[in-house]
């Protein structure tokens, strides 16, 4: 386990690495005001693991996603996509490279069907028409209904998104990133409030897509799923990030659970 | 009474083609605009003054007149749009005041306060338009094609990308989706279409003056898709009919004090609105539901 890792160096992604960094947070800083949110954080994402971001609330977890997805701007640092620099580029530009999210509150299309917000996401281009015509639309039509099934939304596939129960909700969050075809999966607290088999569910949903080759970064306070899907756990703490390791060694550390559970670091 | 009834169903048919497509910015991309009227004060002018100094042909006018009206929307909205949803209803609300004094002071195109007059009948393949059932098939056969269009453009990928950003916009960023792009587009795509319904309204008006085109036009535009159904495709049409011909059924009202009428109307509309908003948010044809878009 390091502590305040430093970002590795380029050298150190040896020819043949199973697991290469596809995504590289070097030395990254944002503050609002006089409040440093996020405190020179250098993190790797390798490709096929699973990351997951603990730390309290105020942590800066959901800033670093906003930092990497574009919709906040660092002040300094920088992120670099299979080596190149994404900082600055517009959001909707660093989504179709391949960076995904899902938000804390969901964010669904509310007033569209489930169809629609998994077919939505799908689309390569959003004007009258797509790139490959009907055949293309049916293939679409197809995996929609293929991912509404693994998900077990396809009896709600023409409910519209705000109609549905708060687990469904979540499964439709869930259903509109396996749409995407990303590489990167940035998982802002997708299991919070699921009941045990739901969330079982949802880790085989997870599991089956990091190995198809899916790197997952993911914000999680349940325990039982973090040790239950994590290769690697990143612990943050108003804005530095205190720790980097095996589940295993992080979650054992007791002053990061003295942290965690709100006593005087 | 029937050369009312026509009259009506002319006037209803211009201001769907407005209700329609300030619904397809309000209702389907979440964009409120103040500036619809300006729009079609705009399309009015400049179909306007292109029969009076050039050709009164529908086929030059009405292209003109969406050109200017979509080129004036694009320079509101490439700033407006890169911001959030409330600084357009304030730039729109700018855009309109400013068109009225345009319209007011700027006498050399528009005639200023006293407007525009003489404006030629409507030129159809050398084939003056003024015959009130020849108008009415006229802007019925423009109103069919922008409920088309509209109806076409929903049921696509940029329907589903404009529903998605009124949605959230954020989620629609990270779907990837260039938010900006889409909705500069569907400003202008709406604004042009606003354009035909100021040309018509110019030839079958034969004057134009400002009073037609001030905010008080764009709020009754916005009564008509919320009263309708906002973000649905028939709620502009019904609103529309329902606002155009409610003053008429007012008026055939014998035990209503004739000289009170327009006051009536006014508590009426208001009256409409709050009851719809507490029973049914999302208008006559929308959803009943808190899911109404």
């Amino acid at each position: 386990m390091n502590a305040a890792v430093p970002a590795p160096a380029p050298a150190a992604q040896a020819a043949g690495d199973p697991h290469p960094v596809l995504l590289r947070i070097d030395h990254l800083h944002r503050s609002f005001g006089g409040l440093k949110v996020t405190n020179d954080v250098s993190l790797d994402l390798r490709a096929g693991m699973v990351t997951t971001l603990v730390g309290p609330n105020g942590a800066g977890k959901t800033t670093l996603f906003n930092l990497i997805t574009g919709h906040l701007l660092p002040d300094s640092g920088d992120i670099l996509w299979n080596g190149r620099s994404i900082v600055g580029q517009r959001h909707f530009r660093i989504a179709r490279l391949g960076v995904a999210r899902t938000f804390q509150d969901l964010r669904l299309f509310d007033h569209m069907t489930v169809e629609e917000n998994v077919l939505t996401v799908m689309e390569p281009a959003s004007w009258l028409w797509q790139p490959g015509g009907r055949a293309a639309q049916a293939a679409r039509r197809e995996r929609a209904h293929g991912i509404l099934e693994r998900t077990g939304l396809a009896a709600k596939a023409r409910t519209r998104a705000i109609d549905l129960a708060y687990a469904e909700r979540k499964f439709l969050s869930m259903a509109r990133i396996m749409a995407t075809d990303a590489r990167i999966w940035l998982l802002d607290e997708p299991a919070s409030g699921l009941d045990r088999g739901s969330y079982e569910h949802f880790l085989e949903l997870l599991r089956s897509h990091v190995a198809g080759g899916v790197t997952v970064c993911i914000i999680e306070h349940n325990l039982d799923i973090v040790v239950g899907i994590s290769d690697r756990i990143a612990f943050l703490d108003q804005g530095r990030l205190l720790a980097d390791g095996a589940p295993d060694e992080v979650l054992k550390d007791p002053h990061l659970a003295a942290i965690y559970f709100g006593d005087q670091a | 009474m029937l050369a009312y009834l026509l009259n009506l169903a002319t006037l209803i048919c211009i201001n769907a083609v407005l209700a329609i497509t300030l619904n397809f910015i309000m209702g389907y991309a979440g964009i409120f605009s103040l500036a619809h009227a300006a729009f079609f004060g705009v399309g009015a002018y400049t179909a306007a003054y292109v029969a009076m100094h050039a050709s009164a042909s529908l086929f030059l006018a009405i292209p003109a007149a969406m050109l200017v009206t979509g080129l004036l929307s694009l320079v509101l909205a490439l700033p407006a749009l890169r911001v959030r949803g409330e600084y357009f209803v304030a730039a729109s609300l700018g855009l309109q005041v400013l068109a009225v004094t345009v319209f007011s002071e700027w006498k050399s195109v528009t005639g200023g306060l006293g407007g525009t007059i003489g404006i030629p009948p409507a030129d159809l393949f050398g084939h003056a338009v003024s015959d009130p059932v020849e108008f009415l098939l006229l802007a019925l056969a423009c109103l069919v094609p922008v409920i088309l269009v509209t109806t076409v453009l929903l049921r696509s990928s940029f329907g589903r990308s404009l529903k998605a950003i009124r949605d959230s916009e954020s989620a629609a960023h990270a779907s990837g989706k260039n938010v900006a792009a889409i909705k500069t587009l569907s400003v202008v795509f709406s604004s042009s279409l606003a354009g035909i319904a100021g040309a018509l309204y110019a030839f079958y008006m034969g004057f134009i003056n400002v009073e037609s085109f001030m905010l008080d036009t764009s709020v009754l535009l916005m009564a008509m898709v919320i009263i309708g159904g906002t973000g649905t495709l028939l709620g502009p049409l019904v609103g529309t009919v329902l606002l155009m011909a409610l003053p008429g059924l007012f008026s055939y009202m014998s035990f209503l004090p004739q000289t009170e009428i327009g006051s009536i109307q006014q508590i009426a509309y208001g009256l409409a609105m709050v009851l719809l908003m507490i029973y049914r948010p999302g208008g006559i044809v929308g959803a009943r539901s808190k899911g109404a878009a």
